[in-house]
This record gives C-alpha cells, sequence and structure tokens, in this order.
C-alpha cells in the first residue's frame, strides 16, 4: 500500500474561550483577569487517508468537522497531536505543501462579488503561479464539466447560489491539488444543483485520482461519494469504516416491506413490529436485526402475501442514531 | 517578482471593476474637484486677511495642499480599502482563503483592494504640487527633491504599518472599524501645516496619529524646512513601524491559528 | 392629531435611542471629528489673529475662541446626516417600507436625529470646556442672549433639517445624489459662517451669504449668543430664519408630494 495522503494522529484542539458576565462592572473587571473555558473541539482523533480515496466525514453541528478540515489544510495549529498531509506538516503553511491542497467553503464565497469569476480566476492563477499551458488547459476541462461556459464572465453577484457554487469550486481547482477539503460544497443548493456538483466531484475524483476529505449534511452526497466514512461527535471519532458497515453496526433494526393480495385489518399485522406506514395493501414493519428472519417467516405463513422485501434503513436515520447513543453513554 | 504581478493583477482587477460603474468615474472626479475646492478656499480666505501663516507663504501651502491630497489619495487608493477589507474578511471568517494562498498572506491582504479612481487624487494632488512648485520659482535643488522623496516614502511607511497594526487588532477585537474613523477624522488636521497647532496635538498627530509624518514632513522638505535630524527621525520610525507592524502581523496570525493561545 | 404625532415621537426617541445606545462608543468616536474641526479652524484663525497684532476685522484671539467654541455646539444641534441616508434608503429599496407607514416619514428621522443629539450631549458638553480650557473665550453675554440663541438654534435646526431632508429627496430623480451632497456641504462651510465668522471672509462672500439660507443657520445663532448683534439686526435674523423657514416647508411638500409620486412611478 502507497504512504497515505493525509495521516491524523491524536490530533486535539482545545479552543480558550473567555467567560464574562454581562455588564460594566464584568466588562471592566475582565480587562484585569480573565476567565477562561477550555472547549476540546477536537480531542484525539486519528485517521488515515489513502491516494485517491473520496471519505465522508460526518458529524452533526459543533461536532468538530470543521476544526480539523481547518487544522489539515493548515488554518488552524493543533493544541497537541501530529498530522501530515502528503508528508507535510499543514500548519507550517509551506508555500509547496498550500499549492497542492485546496478547500472549499460551502458558506463562505472567496470570488470577489463585483467582478466575473474569470477575473477572480486570474487572479488565482497568479498568485498560485499555475503555468499560462496548463491554467488553459485546466480552466477549459473546468468549464466543460461544470458546464460554466455562460457563467464565467458575469458578475458573480448576478448568478445563483447554484452557479455561483460552482465558479467557486471552479476557482478552488484551477492550480489542480490533489488533496481536496470539501465543507458543505452543497450546503443551500437545490436539488439539481446538488446532484451536478456531486457527479463533478465524482468525475473529478475519477479523471485525476484526488484525494477528497468532504462533510455535508445530505446523506445524497455521501452515499453517491463516499465508500468509506468518518463519524465524529462531540471532537471524538465514533466510526470510521465502509457506509454499509455503519449502517450494520449501528442500527439494531431492519424494515420489512410487504405487499398484500388485499387490504387486511389493523389487529392482523399489529404484533408482528413496530408499523411505521402503512395504507391498502402495502405495510412497513421495522423488526429488531435478530427477530428479521423469524418475523418474515411468519408473515409468510399468516398474512396474504403477495411480495416481501428486508431493507436497512435510510442512512440519515442510522447517523441520528450514532449520534442518539452517544448522548445515553 | 511574483509581488509585482500579484499587485499589477490586483490593479487591474479594481480597473475593470470599476470600469464597469463609470459614473463611479464623475462622482470620484466631481468630489476631488470639491476637496480641492475646499482645500483652496480656505487658502484663499486666510491669505486674504495675511501674507504668512506661521511663516508658510500662501505657494508653500498650497504645495501642502497638493502633498494632503496626494497622500490622501495614495491612502484612499489602496491601503484604507485594502484594510477595511481585511477586517472584514476577519470578521467573515473569509481571510481563510487569503491564508490558505501559496504567497505573502500580510502582501495580499495589503494590496488586495484597490479603488482604481483614487488616482485622480494622486493626479490632481500632484498637478496642484506642480503648479505651487512653479509658483515658488522652483529653486529645488537634487538634494531638497531627494529628501522630499525619501520623507514622502518614510510618510507612506509610516501611514501604512499604523493601519496595518491596527486593522491586525481585528483578530481580537471584532469592533475595529471606528479606528479608522479616528484616522479619517483626524487626517483633516494635515491640511494645515501641524507647527500651527498647540504642542500637544502636535504629538497627537505625529505619535498617535502618524499625520505629521505623512504630510507636514514631505511639504518641510520641500519647502527647504525640514531638518536632517528630523528626516532621519521619519526614516527611523517608518523602518520601526514597518517592523513591528509585520511582527505583531506574524503574532496575530498565529494567535488566529491557535498556535500562541 | 398632536398628540398622535406627541405619541409617535415619544416611542420613536425610545427605539432611537436603544437603538443608537448600542453604538455609543461609535457615536463618541463620530465625535471626534466634530470636535476637530471647529478646533483647527480656531488654531489657524488664532494664528492668523496673532499675525495680525491680535485682531481681525473685529475678531481677537478670545473672541475666535469664544466663536468657534459655539460653533461647535451649533453645528452639532443643527447638522444632520439625513442626505447620505437617503441615498442609501433609495438605492437599496428601503424607501418603500417608510412609504408604507401612515405617518410621514420625517418624523421617524427627526425622531432618530434627536436621540443622536441627546447621547452625544454627553461629550459635546465636556469638549466645549475643555476648548475653553486651551483657549480662553472673551466673553460679554448676557442671559438673554444665551436664550435667544438657544431659540435661533431650534429655529435653525428646523430649517437646516427641512432643507436637507428635501435634498435628501433628490435621491429619487438621480443616482448623483453624492454630487448634490458634496456640493452642497462646500457651499455651507463657506457661506455659513462654519469655516469662520463671516466678518472675516472676503466681501463678495459677505455680500452673496444674505442673500442665501445658509448664514441664518450657523452664524446667526452664534453671533446671537455671543452678544455681537444690534437689537436691528436680532430682528432681521429671526425675520429672515422665519421667511426661509416658510419657503423650505413649502418647498418640502411641493417635493415630497412629486417625489412620492416618481417613485411610484419608476419604482425601485
Amino acid at each position: 500500500m502507497a504512504d497515505p495522503v493525509i495521516l491524523l494522529d491524536n490530533l486535539s484542539k482545545t479552543y480558550l474561550v473567555p467567560e464574562r458576565d454581562a455588564g460594566v462592572m464584568a466588562a471592566a473587571r475582565s480587562l484585569v483577569q480573565r476567565r477562561h473555558r477550555a472547549i476540546k473541539a477536537v480531542d484525539q482523533v486519528s485517521f488515515r487517508v489513502e491516494p485517491g480515496e473520496v471519505v465522508g466525514f460526518l458529524g452533526p453541528n459543533g461536532a468538530g468537522k470543521t476544526t480539523t478540515l481547518k487544522m489539515l489544510s493548515g488554518l488552524l495549529h493543533p493544541t497537541s497531536g501530529t498530522g501530515r498531509v502528503l508528508a507535510y506538516e499543514p500548519w507550517q503553511r509551506q508555500r509547496d505543501f498550500l499549492k497542492v491542497i485546496t478547500l472549499v467553503m460551502g458558506q463562505r464565497n472567496q470570488l470577489n462579488w463585483d467582478i466575473p469569476a474569470s477575473d477572480s480566476f486570474e487572479l488565482n492563477r497568479v498568485i498560485y503561479r499555475v503555468p499560462p499551458a496548463q491554467y488553459q488547459q485546466t480552466l477549459e476541462e473546468l468549464v466543460e464539466l461544470l458546464e460554466l461556459g455562460p457563467l464565467i464572465n458575469k458578475p458573480v453577484r448576478n448568478l445563483s447560489l447554484g452557479e455561483r457554487m460552482k465558479c467557486e469550486i471552479a476557482a478552488a481547482l484551477l492550480h489542480r491539488p490533489q488533496v481536496l477539503f470539501l465543507d458543505e460544497p452543497t450546503i443551500g443548493l437545490d436539488v439539481t444543483a446538488q446532484r451536478r456538483i456531486r457527479e463533478f466531484i465524482r468525475e473529478y475524483n475519477r479523471r485525476h485520482n484526488a484525494t477528497i476529505l468532504l462533510t455535508s449534511h445530505y446523506m445524497a452526497d455521501v452515499e453517491a461519494l463516499c465508500k468509506r466514512i468518518v463519524v465524529i461527535h462531540h471532537g471524538r471519532i465514533l466510526f470510521d469504516g465502509p457506509l454499509a458497515e455503519l449502517v450494520k453496526r449501528f442500527s439494531p433494526h431492519k424494515t420489512i416491506a410487504v405487499e398484500l393480495e388485499h387490504p387486511i385489518e389493523s389487529n392482523q399485522y399489529a404484533d408482528f413490529g413496530e408499523v411505521v406506514t402503512q395504507d391498502d395493501g402495502r405495510l412497513m414493519l421495522r423488526v429488531p436485526k435478530a427477530d428479521t428472519a423469524k418475523v418474515a417467516g411468519r408473515l409468510l405463513a399468516q398474512l396474504p402475501v403477495s411480495d416481501l422485501t428486508i431493507e436497512d434503513p435510510p442512512i440519515e436515520e442510522v447517523i441520528e442514531q450514532v449520534f442518539a447513543q452517544e448522548v445515553e453513554s | 517578482m511574483n509581488q509585482l504581478r500579484i499587485l499589477w493583477t490586483f490593479f487591474r482587477l479594481g480597473a475593470m471593476n470599476e470600469l464597469a460603474y463609470r459614473v463611479n468615474f464623475f462622482t470620484q472626479l466631481f468630489q476631488a474637484v470639491m476637496s480641492l475646492v475646499l482645500s483652496l478656499g480656505g487658502l484663499a480666505v486666510v491669505f486674504n486677511q495675511t501674507d504668512t501663516l506661521a511663516g508658510w507663504r500662501p505657494a508653500e501651502l498650497v504645495a501642502l495642499v497638493g502633498i494632503y491630497i496626494l497622500v490622501g489619495g495614495l491612502i484612499n487608493l489602496m491601503i484604507q480599502p485594502s484594510m477595511q477589507r481585511f477586517m472584514e474578511d476577519i470578521r467573515m471568517g473569509t481571510l481563510d482563503f487569503m491564508i490558505l494562498k501559496p504567497a505573502d498572506a500580510q502582501f495580499l491582504v495589503s494590496v488586495r483592494q484597490v479603488e482604481i479612481w483614487k488616482l485622480i487624487d494622486i493626479i490632481m494632488g500632484l498637478g496642484v504640487l506642480v503648479i505651487a512648485l512653479v509658483r515658488l520659482g522652483a529653486q529645488i535643488g537634487m538634494a531638497q527633491a531627494l529628501a522630499f522623496g525619501v520623507a514622502l516614502l518614510a510618510g507612506a511607511t509610516i501611514v501604512y504599518s499604523f493601519w496595518m497594526m491596527l486593522a491586525t487588532c481585528a483578530f481580537w477585537f471584532v469592533k475595529t472599524e471606528n479606528i479608522l474613523v479616528i484616522f479619517q477624522s483626524m487626517y483633516q488636521a494635515g491640511r494645515w501645516p501641524i507647527t500651527i497647532y498647540p504642542g500637544w496635538l502636535q504629538m497627537m498627530l505625529t505619535f498617535l496619529v502618524p499625520i505629521a509624518f505623512a504630510v507636514t514632513v514631505p511639504a518641510q522638505a520641500l519647502t527647504g524646512r525640514l531638518t536632517n535630524q528630523t528626516l532621519l527621525l521619519a526614516i527611523l520610525v517608518a523602518t520601526g513601524l514597518f517592523g513591528a507592524a509585520r511582527w505583531f502581523w506574524r503574532f496575530g496570525i498565529r494567535y488566529y491559528a491557535g498556535a500562541s493561545a | 392629531m398632536i398628540r398622535a404625532i406627541g405619541e409617535i415621537y415619544a416611542a420613536q426617541l425610545r427605539t432611537s435611542l436603544a437603538v443608537q445606545f448600542q453604538y455609543r462608543m461609535s457615536l463618541a468616536i463620530w465625535m471626534i471629528g466634530r470636535v476637530i474641526q471647529p478646533l483647527v479652524a480656531l488654531v489657524v484663525w488664532t494664528t492668523v489673529a496673532r499675525a495680525r497684532g491680535g485682531d481681525v476685522s473685529g475678531y481677537s484671539e478670545g473672541d475666535f475662541a469664544a466663536y468657534f467654541i459655539i460653533q461647535m455646539i451649533v453645528t452639532q444641534a443643527t447638522f444632520s446626516w439625513i442626505m447620505w441616508e437617503y441615498d442609501y434608503i433609495i438605492r437599496s429599496g428601503q424607501f418603500s417600507f417608510r412609504l408604507l407607514r401612515p405617518i410621514h416619514p420625517i418624523h421617524a428621522d427627526v425622531a432618530d436625529n434627536l436621540a443622536y443629539k441627546v447621547l452625544t450631549l454627553v461629550i459635546l458638553i465636556p469638549a466645549a470646556f475643555f476648548l475653553a480650557w486651551l483657549f480662553p473665550p472673551t466673553l460679554h453675554w448676557q442671559w438673554w442672549n444665551i436664550v435667544a440663541g438657544l431659540l435661533a438654534t431650534v429655529i435653525a435646526f428646523i430649517m437646516r433639517f427641512t432643507l436637507e431632508w428635501m435634498l435628501a429627496m433628490t435621491a429619487l430623480w438621480t443616482n448623483r445624489v453624492s454630487a448634490v451632497n458634496q456640493t452642497y456641504d462646500v457651499i455651507l462651510i463657506f457661506f455659513s459662517g462654519y469655516f469662520a465668522p463671516l466678518a472675516v471672509m472676503p466681501q463678495l462672500v459677505q455680500t452673496l451669504a444674505n442673500f442665501l439660507p445658509f448664514r441664518w443657520l450657523i452664524a446667526f445663532p452664534i453671533e446671537l449668543t455671543l452678544g455681537r448683534l444690534t437689537p436691528t439686526e436680532i430682528l432681521i435674523g429671526f425675520g429672515a430664519q422665519l421667511f426661509w423657514l416658510v419657503i423650505v416647508q413649502a418647498s418640502l411638500r411641493y417635493v415630497w408630494r412629486a417625489g412620492v409620486k416618481q417613485y411610484s412611478a419608476v419604482g425601485s
């Protein structure tokens, strides 16, 4: 196996947040004596990402995702632990390192609002010192893949949110980074625009074998792009592995969908399991994983079943459960 | 050298940005003309009553007004807009994009916003300066011209470093725009030679808000009033402040990244 | 009707005070500019007075000090930022919200302005004493000078606010309001007694100033307060103030109607 592209070992980040009571007196007091509260945003996180991998980085708001991404891209200095991205220590912020990574933040823009995106692209070309020939080639490729043709010569403020995000992504990729940190790249976009960007990311990864670490609130993004996910909560890693494995491990239930030959009374199926939905002739039941086979057998034997399928619950539900378990424990 | 190319690109972006709103050109031109009317009108009223003001003859004060407009133009061309943008970037979190670029981040934030029409002020200031010099009889030797150049450069460096340090405070304090308002309010005092002000105000205009170095000292150089000590002081202050601003920026960035916390 | 407006003013004042109090630091800092200008003018004219052996057109050093300290107070009392604010309000489309209210929008602006003036008194008064300590003023006022000066300042405020509010409406017709505003500022500075007492201005300016409204906004209240005017001049002054007040009020009504018509025709 090749060397990992990203390697984190016991990485931690603690913020010291000044605590202050309201009021003028308290403000004056805090000038002299400041009280701080330590908040562990990231707590001994370790994982590695291999070349060309697309990894989904999941967690609720405030779980430490963005802090981790910021440390990996060199914006934040960790409190302890080590980290390597392509053999660089990110927070040294060496120029050579900055030239091979990129960070896309769905909620922030780097493009200048008042001028066309192509002008901002030009600025990035100069700053990243991209050779003209390579720049031209990359730009053409990005224009083609993201369908930017009619967009890049319009002032950015005239673009829709989805169009702007496509331009933001293009601006972030002009220097052909090998490592992409994508923080909520599809946030706030409509379903079509989300799909476009998702397809682009997949295609980009395939063409350039780029390594991608992606956070998203949309499970569709994760399901479509990431074979592997890392789940973080309260700064700690809860899970690291294939998506399917997550479902297997964390969902104690399966869903059984039953197609009936004719409608039946509710008291005839109520005791098979938790009824999720039911309308004439269709029935969805949630049952404990261990009992799945037994319940399916009883259903087939006792009810007029025309079709029966056993499914994993939707991924959102599983993730919710993961976070809920953490809270209980 | 790449820094020059980056600077040039920012200028071009600023130009293209502004060319889209040509009406701004006339707005700025009008504003510059009005500012000139205000300055020269003030001088006309004062010299209607007297021949010299604290030893400065009319043409010398016109030269001072030229430098006042010129330096104001330099500040408003790049320093002020970039610093405002810098503080806004800190607040909005978009400073991250600057830090992620493989170029000196202090340089990037210092040149990133160019308001191209302020070149009008610079040209107009130069024009006023030249007219004043012609009327002065232009007995300006090489040494004086050189001293003027050095004093102007030192003044610009001092103003830049001063603003850079204030803007860097935004890493710790969210609301710092007001500091810029202080500077703008006090800058108008530079229309007149600071030697006319009472001592405490002179000290404030020299060391608290460095208008003396930015406007009066170059004007003194041009009108043969500058002592070598003052010029040397200007150079020393410029070098010192520039270094201090650099150090403070590094400190701020390290704080921002959480390395020093 | 008057009671209703009174209640609205009270409510609006409370809101404005609460809002602006949040920006007390900014308010304090903006005041620096409002103190610096009279200070600079005072220093310049003191220097001129010294060069001329102590007197410029009847103004000694102490007279200049008194003039500019009162100028600072009168300017603070009468000024408004309404022309700049409306440029933004109209361009951003917020003007529509003002039109939706069942009351003339000028009342909210007046209340806002008054709230600002009340809050900044905390800085203005110490600043006046500070200047008086640095530059001892020569004062020969009577108690009635101060009362009459206050009255003239109040009339000046109403007149100036009406005038500037009317000019602010030009934003409905042109997008080059800044040119209008800057021209207005420069004219005001030279013809109102703001930059210097009119007595020390060139003869041409003095003559023109008689035909313009501006000297009644600043110079008249200052000179009245300082007891520099004869009874006849005082009467003429109040007469001129009332004359211009009627003119600007009438013009405001006309411009306001035309402006609303324009706005509803073009939209924004």
